[in-house]
């Protein structure tokens, strides 16, 4: 065998091997980039409402593991230091629990209310109503030990503009359930 | 065949011969680096430039627990006190504060971290700010039933600025190494005169 | 030879090119910081997740504010700088939680620590449709209060989210070391 010989039979082998290569690098940069952003995209997802599941008036929606049926809506009057042109804004929900697990279930739990231009507000802790003992908020909920087959009544305070109170609509969602979220429709709806 | 043989191993040696120079430049530079040079002492009625901070040390004392800036001590318990004017010399309020002074290991428990407050309006550890002189407070909690020390030695310890950091590329302080030791007469009591230049 | 010659040569580009881009081009740190959104005192400036307008400045000795029910006066080494603000959130209900001012010359005051958020401070939760006002309270030096940038943002590490960035334009220093108008002791027990 001489040198030469041994030579051209390299140089035919390395291009093989550098075309299989580069055409390797087809597939390889679109996996790197799917595995490379797979954690992110299920953070994003995991972390924000965007899929609404709307939910009829009067009806309820398997949620969380449980059974979340809106019960009111309304506007509370009789509030003093509020800013001008606000209206506070009650949620009522009534909530037959399923599955017990909801330090689980409903961790990161978010009730809020949605206008018709997309726009959300927060349920606010500073302004709060007299209420019975046997309401709770949805985090407070998770905590209070309910069984299954429990039901809880729920209730959230808003403050929201007066000219967002004709369209706005109260809206769920938790972490085991995310990115998908509860939209309340009304009677009127 | 052989020429391949001879030219493998030339690549190998070459390969090697690099690596150990590498391994010995980097192990004598270590050597070098991790001399050890005493501490310089510093003058405790001068001003001590740290990077960060600019310190003015003012006097040091013991006291009873009652009415030290409101830090929250055992009751009964007795605490060393080192007041001391700290002007920030960087370009951001900073609170990084925590490890610029280091108290001797002989006089308080290494694990007992001080606190640290603003004598203006006793905040606890709160930022101060670019260019603006603060009379500061740190407090030690003295272990029970330990004599009140005569002296308080302390290490002070400076940060180098590095415009980018080499994860986030970001300005900030690091590797902070002492600069030199400081000894201050220990008063007894908050009426302990300051010390003067 | 040459062949030898041309790849030492290519090489020796290559080097300077990384060399020019590393030194002309943004850093990291420039390019996953805040982005801004800039305007003057009076106006209304638009970020991604809030509003912001700054209303007025003012300058103070001393600042009065309630501590756990008593009443108790702020001294400072430099002077208070009070910016009253106005925020809306856009889209959806946040909180904006950091300001702080950068003087004329560059140095950074961040919002002091020696106030509780009761007598107005950030952070301030606010929600869509419904201004709510908010103090901004900086202690700085006199030689700071000039031509001072405002920089409001909802979390500390605002990376690649907008920073509002209020300009205060000029503010006159007095024979006395301090800006005209500045006040011997602003009551911050008073509703904004």
């Amino acid at each position: 065998m001489t040198a030469q010989v041994l030579d051209r039979e390299s140089a035919t082998s390395e291009r093989k091997w550098r075309r299989r290569s580069l055409w390797s690098l087809v597939l390889l940069i679109p996996l790197t980039l799917a595995i490379e952003c797979y954690d992110s995209v299920k953070a994003l997802l995991g972390n924000s409402d965007l899929f609404p599941r709307r939910v009829a008036w009067g009806e309820s929606a398997r949620f969380g593991g449980s059974d979340w049926k809106l019960t009111d809506l309304r506007g509370a009057f009789g509030m003093s230091n509020l800013p001008p042109d606000s209206v506070p804004v009650l949620a009522d929900f009534q909530v037959k629990i399923g599955d017990p697990d909801l330090q689980n279930r409903w961790l990161g739990c978010k009730v809020m209310l949605i206008d018709k231009d997309g726009r959300r507000w927060s349920p606010i802790s500073i302004v709060s109503l007299k209420t019975t003992d046997n309401v709770q908020t949805c985090i407070s909920a998770i905590f209070s030990g309910a069984k299954s087959g429990d039901t809880l009544n729920l209730r959230e305070t808003f403050l929201v503009p007066k000219e967002a109170t004709k369209s706005v609509r109260p809206a769920l969602g938790v972490t085991s359930e995310r990115p998908h979220f509860l939209l309340f429709q009304l009677e009127k709806d | 065949m052989l020429e391949n043989v001879g030219s493998r191993l030339k690549a190998w040696l070459v390969a090697g011969i690099g690596t150990a120079a590498a391994i010995a430049v980097a192990g004598v530079m270590g050597a070098f680096g991790a001399r050890h040079e005493p501490l310089s002492v510093l003058a405790p009625a001068g001003r001590i430039e740290t990077g960060q901070w600019l310190l003015r040390p003012l006097k040091a004392y013991t006291a009873e627990g009652e009415s030290l800036y409101g830090v929250p001590l055992k009751p009964g318990a007795k605490a060393l006190v080192l007041e001391l004017e700290m002007t920030n010399r960087t370009a951001k309020s900073t609170k990084d504060y925590f490890d610029v002074l280091q108290a001797d290991q002989a006089t308080v428990d290494p694990t007992t971290k001080p606190f640290i407050v603003l004598m203006r309006d006793s905040t606890l550890s709160p930022e101060l700010h670019p260019g603006m002189p603060e009379r500061m407070a740190y407090i030690w909690q003295l272990p029970d039933g330990a004599a009140p020390p005569a002296s308080l030695e302390l290490t002070v310890i400076r940060k180098t600025y590095k415009p980018r950091d080499n994860l986030y590329g970001l300005p900030g302080w690091f590797n902070p190494a002492p600069i030199g030791t400081l000894k201050l007469p220990v008063g007894s009591g908050s009426d302990t005169a300051d010390i003067q230049p | 030879m040459i062949r030898k010659l041309a790849n030492i040569v290519l090489l020796l580009v290559a080097v300077s090119l990384c060399y020019g881009l590393q030194l002309s081009k943004p850093h990291y740190g420039d390019l996953i910081g805040p982005i801004p959104a800039r305007g003057e005192l009076g106006d209304t400036v638009v970020g991604r997740g809030f509003e912001a307008r700054a209303e007025k400045v003012e300058f103070a000795r001393n600042l009065k504010v309630d501590r756990f029910g008593d009443s108790k006066v702020l001294t400072t080494g430099g002077i208070w700088a009070v910016v009253t603000v106005e925020f809306v959130a856009r889209a959806q209900s946040t909180t904006v939680a950091v300001a702080s001012w950068r003087g004329s010359t560059g140095l950074t005051y961040d919002q002091t620590e020696r106030l509780s958020f009761t007598n107005g401070l950030l952070p301030v939760a606010i929600d869509p449709g419904l201004p709510k006002k908010a103090r901004l309270i900086f202690e700085l030096r006199p030689d700071e209060a000039s031509d001072a940038v405002v920089l409001v943002s909802e979390k500390l590490m605002s990376a690649l989210d907008s920073q509002a960035e209020i300009s205060l334009g000029p503010v006159a220093i007095g024979p006395d070391g301090l800006p005209p108008g500045t006040v011997d002791t602003l009551d911050m027990t008073q509703p904004i």
